[in-house]
């Protein structure tokens, strides 16, 4: 292993001429074959099914329900995000391996849409994570939800959807907003600026004071209680 | 049948003392009744008349009178009617007997009231978080509490208004209530 290290090696720009080509021909593919995460919240899933089934039949764009995230390149926000739910939503996103795309539907994920005066939702979905399409309406027809995923299909194809990796190179923005909903000890179990050094992704907004914050009570991750109830006893003999 | 029911239904209530019956349609009653015998009520109800599915409690705020009023709904299979029993209690300390040992689904019930509003039902099984278990505020049904101000507080709003809208709007279309007359506490005076 040593002497492999030891080899030089010269970084240069990339010449081959059918780099481009091979760019083009990745970005095309991924375009065309996306898996929807089913993870719906709100009243704007109610949309979906038309949208899936024979009628609007969503797979001859070659998008597809997934069931879970890890598999899935779209997280679809289907309506209004409950402070509770919002801690799902964002714990779903960053298990989703990347590249990533964010569609918020329906007004609640703009601004709250008739929420906005709850004390329980959340109001922009894009303080939270980085939102790649939002298709307004109360809620929109599988028409308007098509027409949205196919913009998104030309974005990915002309290579303007990267908002995934504004996730990494402004977690500390992201992680701000995160912490003053729901406390300094927030934590996910998943290591965003690992993860980031990992894809090449550390920008200057990063690090910061609330990152700062997160690594002086960040815990070892373990486990996530999955309890059903506070009163489940445990079974005595 | 029914209607015999009914008349004996009546002659039952007149047990209660302190008890204001008003008979809404065939198949609805109101009755209100002083806090402390509202357990009697029930109890004569279930037992007597059949009125065996509670199928709700529900809770009014009167901030201004500084009661609470709860309101029992029973439900009998038998008559088909609804006896919706009405009681106030005081808004401080906000404390009621539970109706569990009567009717077991009152755990739930009250659980949520205790929730949503801070009432403490004495015997009921269990007060803990129901549904907002990762709250921390007041109760926020409560009339003092101002869910707007907490919103103002906590959460940002942006403005939704694209060219699309804007040109339906100059066209005499589209929304009708513009946003800064709709939201209180955005008003411009």
């Amino acid at each position: 292993m040593n002497s492999i290290n030891k080899i030089p090696v010269i970084e240069e720009k990339r010449t081959n001429p059918l780099a481009r080509v091979f760019d083009e021909f990745v970005r095309f593919c991924r375009s065309r074959s996306l898996f929807i995460l089913h993870y719906c919240t709100g009243c704007g899933a109610i949309e979906l099914p038309p949208a899936m089934t024979s009628r609007f039949d969503m797979e001859r764009l070659g998008i597809q329900p997934m069931v879970s995230p890890r598999q899935a390149d779209i997280l679809l926000i289907t309506g209004y995000v409950s402070i509770k739910t919002l801690k799902r939503v964002i714990l779903t996103y960053e298990q989703m391996g990347s590249p990533k795309y964010v569609i918020g539907i329906c007004s609640c994920t703009v601004n709250g849409g008739m929420y906005w005066q709850s004390y329980a939702t959340a109001k922009k979905l894009d303080e939270y994570m980085p939102v790649d399409l939002y298709i307004a309406g109360c809620m929109p027809r599988p028409e308007a939800v098509l027409a949205g995923l196919q913009k998104l299909m030309d974005r990915i194809h002309s290579g303007e959807a990267n908002s995934w990796e504004d996730y990494f190179r402004n977690y500390d923005y992201y992680l701000g907003n995160q912490q003053k909903l729901f406390g300094e000890n927030w934590q996910t179990p998943t290591d965003i600026i690992t993860e980031a050094k990992h894809y090449d992704l550390i920008g200057e907004g990063t690090l910061g004071k609330h990152t700062q914050i997160l690594e002086q009570h960040q815990k070892p991750l373990e486990a996530l209680d999955m309890r059903l109830g506070h009163d489940l006893k445990e079974p005595t003999e | 049948m029914s209607q015999e029911l009914t008349h004996w239904l009546d002659d039952l209530l007149e047990e209660i003392e302190g008890i204001k019956v008003r008979r809404k349609s065939s198949r609805r009653v109101r009755a209100d009744v002083p806090a402390d015998a509202l357990p009697a009520l029930l109890e004569l109800l279930q037992g007597r008349a059949g009125y065996i599915h509670l199928s709700a409690i529900s809770c009014v705020d009167w901030i201004e009178d500084d009661e609470f009023e709860l309101v029992y709904h029973v439900w009998s299979y038998e008559s088909h009617s609804l006896v919706s029993a009405h009681i106030r209690i005081a808004r401080e300390p906000g404390v009621y007997l539970s109706v569990y040992d009567l009717y077991q689904p009152a755990g739930f019930f009250e659980r949520d009231i205790h929730e949503m509003y801070g009432i403490h039902f004495e015997g009921s099984p269990n007060m803990e978080k129901f549904i907002l278990t990762e709250w921390d505020g007041p109760p926020p049904m409560r009339k003092e509490f101002d869910s707007e101000a907490y919103v103002n507080e906590h959460l940002n709003w942006q403005e939704y208004n694209p060219p699309w809208l804007q040109e339906l709007i100059a066209e005499g279309g589209g929304v009708i209530i513009p946003p800064e007359e709709q939201r209180f506490s955005r008003k411009k005076d």
